[in-house]
């Protein structure tokens, strides 16, 4: 058994990169056109968990609740850090929960199918929910601590604690970076701005080594890949899915357009003359003074 | 009545309070002013507050709209920590002697609403603390409505039209800053699945709602707790704690040159582009929120740079008032909008003259910004030597 068992809780997210992404005439995304790809976010917690497995050798399992499809989203972020397993909780009970009846998934998937973790990563949150709210309350339902906003840590294995630094950015103050230390087991959401550094040549070796890993596996993901139902789960149905969900979407409008709040004059972009004068303007609205 | 007041959990950094946290105050005001009239009832408006050594603040809060505040002093809540601050703030939310020193009505359980700031604090802190008291919760709103609703849900009434009073209408929008989604935490009537969800509860954008005027001359309670906790809720030690200057930094500069999707023939050169003419407007450079989402394939360093959500401009990122902006290849989400219109000239880049951004500038130049900022490039260099620029 490993020294260090981490899971990545990842979700299948519309793919926002241009060419993919396919917007309605009124700026909505059009869902029905747009690919589902491994969420950016959970793009970097998978980084994160990579990082794991070089520095400490951990055995990775990658979890998602999500339709069947999002087996696709695993084998991304197989790809990306080298999994050992693959868990798709999928079951049609569980279409349509809030985030408190996700984490109630999620908390009970990972308390019964996973080994004894030290550390759930998850990412900052997802590109098109953006509640950021499912990584926090898993963590606090599993008990783990949670540790937000993490832009690196690292382990010591010998008296099994995290150290972690956090970047915290409060409106209208200065940034904070906050050096944390905690006992293991820790629950990280990390922050986007998370990069993976291997300094060593022995941890560059090693990342070469489960890089190389990574690549054969992916192709062969489904023999990683187990998939669990609400049963198998043992979910307490009235807890997840629509029942569990204490929220509800009540009504989706379009935001009402704003009246114009300043009167354009309409400047032809091809002019050098009235881009000109577009340049003074930007200097005097700068303060500067014109000395003629 | 089991579920009463507003409980607003004040953020602040040693005593000195997050603007939004005055701003969610006010918003609290306002409509527990209009509940309380509505309902003829007495529900207060309630800071909570963890903290160190800083009861000043606490009185502060009064000034500013709330009713009570409620003070949690332990130096070990000088800095806050999501695990001892969600059971501090459990502990208080669940507390039945508390409330009854600011209210004679009985039969408190848990508030009503609930109020978090939708920061990378209050975001985390929300989200636990509502998982502890296993009630809903709604981030990043923008807009709050208390209303008498009916509603027919296949679970929570079982199909059956029933009345909701007094419901928190907590709206948010979406990533693409054009929908506007309403969220509702209902308890579930079905008989299958009955069960209560309570507090009401949602984080909130910083920057959107308006403090209330302080007055000096409202006066109300605050009631110290002395909170519960032992060597295990500590588990988290701050080891260090760095004041860093953040790579971004909008307050500092007089102008913000913005660019969009409209970067997508060829993002690498307008990304350039663009950043060639912050730094000729000697101007920090944002971002639209598409943009954080890295959508176009470009160098790492550009992509490290500028795709971040640390640039981004609206309401899921910051919100500028330079004396000049400029808008390139942004067409003017609601969400954009309302991070930048409080700039004093704004220019916009757009080859759509039917672009919602049109409305909000001073400036259009139709056009697509690969075609025009060399062009306005040159212009500004040719005007530059000329000028001289106010320090």
């Amino acid at each position: 058994m490993a020294n260090l068992n981490v899971a990545v809780i990842v979700k299948l997210e519309p793919d926002f990169s241009e060419g993919n992404v396919s917007y309605n005439s009124d700026g909505t995304l059009n869902r029905a056109e747009t690919k589902s790809i491994l969420g950016p976010h959970s793009a970097v917690a998978s980084n994160a968990a990579f990082y794991a497995k070089v520095l400490y050798g951990a055995r990775v399992a990658v979890t998602t609740m999500g339709p069947p499809i999002a087996d696709t989203a695993l084998q991304q972020a197989q790809l990306l850090c080298d999994a050992d397993e693959l868990h798709l909780y999928s079951d049609r009970m569980f279409a349509g929960a809030d985030t408190l009846a996700t984490a109630e998934v999620l908390r009970t998937g990972i308390s019964k199918v996973d080994a004894k973790l030290d550390i759930v990563f998850s990412g900052h949150r997802a590109s098109d929910g953006e509640t950021g709210q499912t990584g926090p309350q898993t963590a606090w339902k599993l008990g783990f601590t949670l540790l937000g906003n993490v832009i690196d840590y690292n382990v010591d294995m010998q008296s099994r604690t995290v150290r972690a630094r956090r970047l915290i950015t409060l409106q209208g103050f200065y940034d904070v970076i906050e050096e944390v230390e905690a006992p293991l087991p820790v629950f990280i959401a990390i922050d986007p701005s998370y990069k993976a550094s291997f300094n060593t040549v022995s941890q560059r070796l090693e990342y070469e080594k489960y890089h190389k890993e990574a690549k054969s596996r992916a192709p062969n993901y489904k023999q990683y890949l187990k998939v669990f139902n609400a049963q198998q789960l043992g979910v307490d149905p009235k807890l997840v899915g629509l029942p569990g969900s204490p929220t509800i979407v009540y009504k989706v409008e379009k935001i009402p357009k704003a009246k114009a709040s300043r009167k354009a004059e309409l400047i032809d972009g091809s002019s050098r003359e009235q881009l000109g004068k577009v340049a003074a303007k930007m200097y005097e609205v700068l303060g500067g003074i014109v000395i003629k | 009545m089991k579920y009463q007041h507003l409980y607003v959990v004040v953020e602040h950094e040693d005593g000195k309070p997050v603007p939004v946290s005055l701003e969610m105050l006010g918003e609290a005001r306002r409509l527990m002013d209009g509940y309380n009239k509505r309902y003829s009832s007495d529900e207060k408006v309630v800071a909570v507050v963890l903290g160190h050594g800083v009861r000043k603040l606490c009185e502060e809060l009064i000034f500013y709209g709330a009713d009570a505040v409620i003070y949690a002093d332990s130096p070990e809540l000088r800095y806050t920590r999501n695990l001892i601050d969600t059971k501090v703030i459990s502990q208080i939310a669940t507390n039945k002697e508390l409330a009854a020193k600011f209210s004679a009505a009985s039969g408190f359980v848990k508030p009503r609403y609930m109020f978090f700031a939708a920061d990378n604090v209050g975001r985390q802190l929300s989200s636990t603390v509502l998982a502890e008291l296993e009630s809903g919760l709604a981030s990043d709103i923008n807009k709050l409505v208390i209303e008498d609703l009916e509603i027919k849900h296949e679970h929570k009434t079982k199909g059956q039209a029933m009345k909701y009073e007094r419901t928190l209408e907590m709206y948010r929008p979406d990533f693409s800053g054009f929908l506007w989604t309403t969220i509702l935490c209902l308890d579930n009537r079905n008989p299958a699945i009955e069960r209560e969800y309570h507090p009401q509860a949602c984080s909130i954008i910083p920057g959107v709602f308006v403090p209330i005027e302080r007055d000096i001359t409202r006066r109300g309670p605050v009631v110290d707790y002395v909170p519960k906790f032992d060597e295990r809720d500590l588990r988290v030690k701050i080891v260090n704690r760095k004041i860093v200057k953040s790579a971004v930094d909008f307050d500092s500069k007089k102008a913000v040159v913005s660019f969009g999707r409209g970067i997508k023939d060829s993002p690498e050169e307008n990304i350039k582009m663009v950043a060639e003419l912050g730094k000729l407007l000697e101007a920090e450079v944002g971002v639209s929120l598409p943009i954080s989402k890295k959508p176009f394939a470009v160098s790492d360093g550009a992509s490290s740079t500028y795709m971040i959500p640390d640039r981004v401009i609206g309401t899921s990122g910051r919100k500028v008032a330079p004396l000049l902006y400029v808008a390139a290849g942004i067409s003017g989400a609601m969400q954009h909008i309302a991070g930048m219109k409080e700039a004093g000239f704004v220019v916009a880049i757009n080859p759509d003259e039917n672009s919602p951004i049109k409305d909000e500038c001073d400036i259009f130049i139709k056009g697509r910004m690969e075609d025009v900022i060399p062009l306005l490039l040159e212009e500004l260099r040719k005007k530059k030597p000329a000028i001289e620029v106010r320090k």
